[in-house]
């Protein structure tokens, strides 16, 4: 098997103006990302009603499930997943040992906020960006001879990025810690290990070649039945049925939420394909700044707040941005990426993958020997209006909430995620076809 | 014949797998985080 035939001379010029390509659209896929997942807290903001965040938690879940095996048989069609699967079998453990890492992490922010409050909480999960620099520089060479500018722009960023989220989430909090101060910490200190050390499977994955469309479909196996799991054995199998019925009227908003939710998380899936985990996943961690956003202009939260909680969204935001910056400045030279390649090769011999396959995807290309164009059956389409269908069932059911927003920032903020899913879709589809 | 590959091909493969550090990591991370969780219930 070959990959597709070049010119000789032409070849390091081509690869490194590709490589600096790849790089440049991680990093939009990162700012694409935190934008996309900030937005997926607004529709759950409309479910005022007492429902348990461990039923909230599910019902999302479920909208990302249905998401999750939608989307990509609307973009590349299963017969991909399938292909992809094919070639790196073994992938699939990892894709669900990462989908139970999630939803384990997820279930202890609930128990954080619920005992030292999110202003608490959030800056102590926020440290898995860290975890994730670590892991993949341990793991993965990410960050090898990437000199010390690189280094400080990237770690530096990440610490910036944290200071940033501490004061959005000071600003942002309104609960008090309601005891077991301890326990909250431990909670919130164990959802960013669960999270940080979640992106080694997503980082092995892609330097395998694996296509992310691929990676999320069996992810959310791992997510769904954990989360089941969870939820079955907190409030028992009757109690959870009773909550779920109860709360029918609400359930679109909650998997609306989640739908939105795959949506930035595919594109942070991307981001750790062409930047690596160390940068993609602080770049995708500006979500906060975007729910912040959603929260001030559209839900109006920081009604008749003082002045000092204004200037701590505003000092909290620049630094966000400056820490965002710091990172996309500091994309990964030749060096490093040889280093990536490297990396690459250690799970091609392990594993036995076809090197020109792993090659070619990591380059943002298909194989010489695959299908140059992919495939929808029936099949897929099916999945497609079943899930369609599912969403069109709960919207119809669905309760209006009454609640104020403002919709002039409502048109400008859903303006503006259209806008980033344009243009950060074009140019992956127009780089790589999604491959 | 060919069976007898199939299946040496998924033996190795798993054997890949458990002996992989890439494996263990998360799994004893996620072992951690249920423990973590059954503790603070």
């Amino acid at each position: 098997m070959a990959s597709v035939e070049m010119p000789r001379g032409s070849l390091p010029v081509q690869n490194t103006s590709r490589a600096k390509k790849l790089q440049y659209l991680g990093i939009l896929s990162g700012f694409t990302a935190g934008a996309w997942l900030g937005a997926a807290e607004a529709p759950t903001k409309l479910v005022t009603i007492g429902i348990p965040p461990m039923v909230i938690s599910l019902i999302m879940v479920i909208g990302v499930f249905l998401a999750r095996w939608s989307l990509p048989a609307l973009i590349l069609g299963t017969s991909s997943v399938r292909a992809d699967v094919r070639r790196a079998p073994h992938l699939i453990i990892w894709a669900v040992l990462a989908g139970c890492l999630w939803a384990v992490a997820n279930t202890l922010t609930i128990f954080a906020i619920r005992d030292i409050g999110l202003s608490i909480a959030f800056p102590l999960w926020n440290s898995n960006s860290l975890l994730g620099i670590f892991w993949g520089f341990f793991f993965f060479n990410e960050l090898r001879q990437a000199g010390w500018r690189r280094w400080t722009g990237v770690l530096g960023g990440a610490l910036v990025m944290c200071a940033g989220a501490t004061l959005l989430a000071i600003a942002s909090s309104t609960q008090a810690p309601a005891g077991h101060s301890l326990r909250g910490v431990w909670a919130a200190l164990g959802a960013g290990i669960l999270w940080g050390t979640m992106y080694i499977p997503y980082r092995k994955a892609y330097l395998t070649g694996m296509n992310p469309l691929s990676f999320i479909t069996f992810f959310t196996f791992g997510e769904l039945g954990m989360m089941s799991a969870l939820a079955v054995s907190y409030t028992g199998l009757s109690p959870l049925w009773q909550e779920l019925t109860s709360a029918r009227s609400v359930i679109f908003w909650l998997m609306l939420g989640g739908f939105i939710w795959v949506i930035g998380d595919l594109f942070q899936q991307y981001a750790a394909k062409y930047v690596g985990i160390s940068r993609g996943i602080p770049l995708s961690n500006s979500n906060q700044l975007w729910g912040l956003l959603w929260g001030i202009f559209v839900f109006g939260e920081l009604h008749g707040r003082s002045s000092s909680t204004y200037l701590q969204v505003i000092g909290g935001s620049l630094l966000m941005m400056l820490g965002v910056g710091a990172i996309a400045f500091s994309s990964a030279a030749a060096d490093e990426q040889a280093r990536w390649k490297e990396a690459a090769q250690r799970e091609v011999r392990r594993y036995g993958v076809e090197a020109d396959y792993v090659e070619a995807r990591m380059n943002g290309r298909q194989a010489a020997d695959e299908l140059v164009k992919p495939s929808r059956s029936a099949w897929d389409w099916l999945l497609v209006a079943g899930a369609s269908g599912i969403f069109v069932l709960f919207a119809a059911i669905a309760r209006v909430p009454q609640m104020s927003l403002h919709w002039g920032p409502v048109a400008l903020l859903i303006a503006a995620l259209l806008l980033l899913l344009l243009i950060c879709g074009l140019a992956l589809w127009r780089t790589t076809r999604f491959n | 014949m060919e069976r007898n590959e199939i299946t040496n091909v998924t033996s190795s493969r798993l054997t890949s797998v458990l002996t992989d550090i890439h494996f263990w990591v998360p799994v004893a991370v996620l072992l951690a985080g249920l423990l973590l969780l059954k503790f603070i219930r």
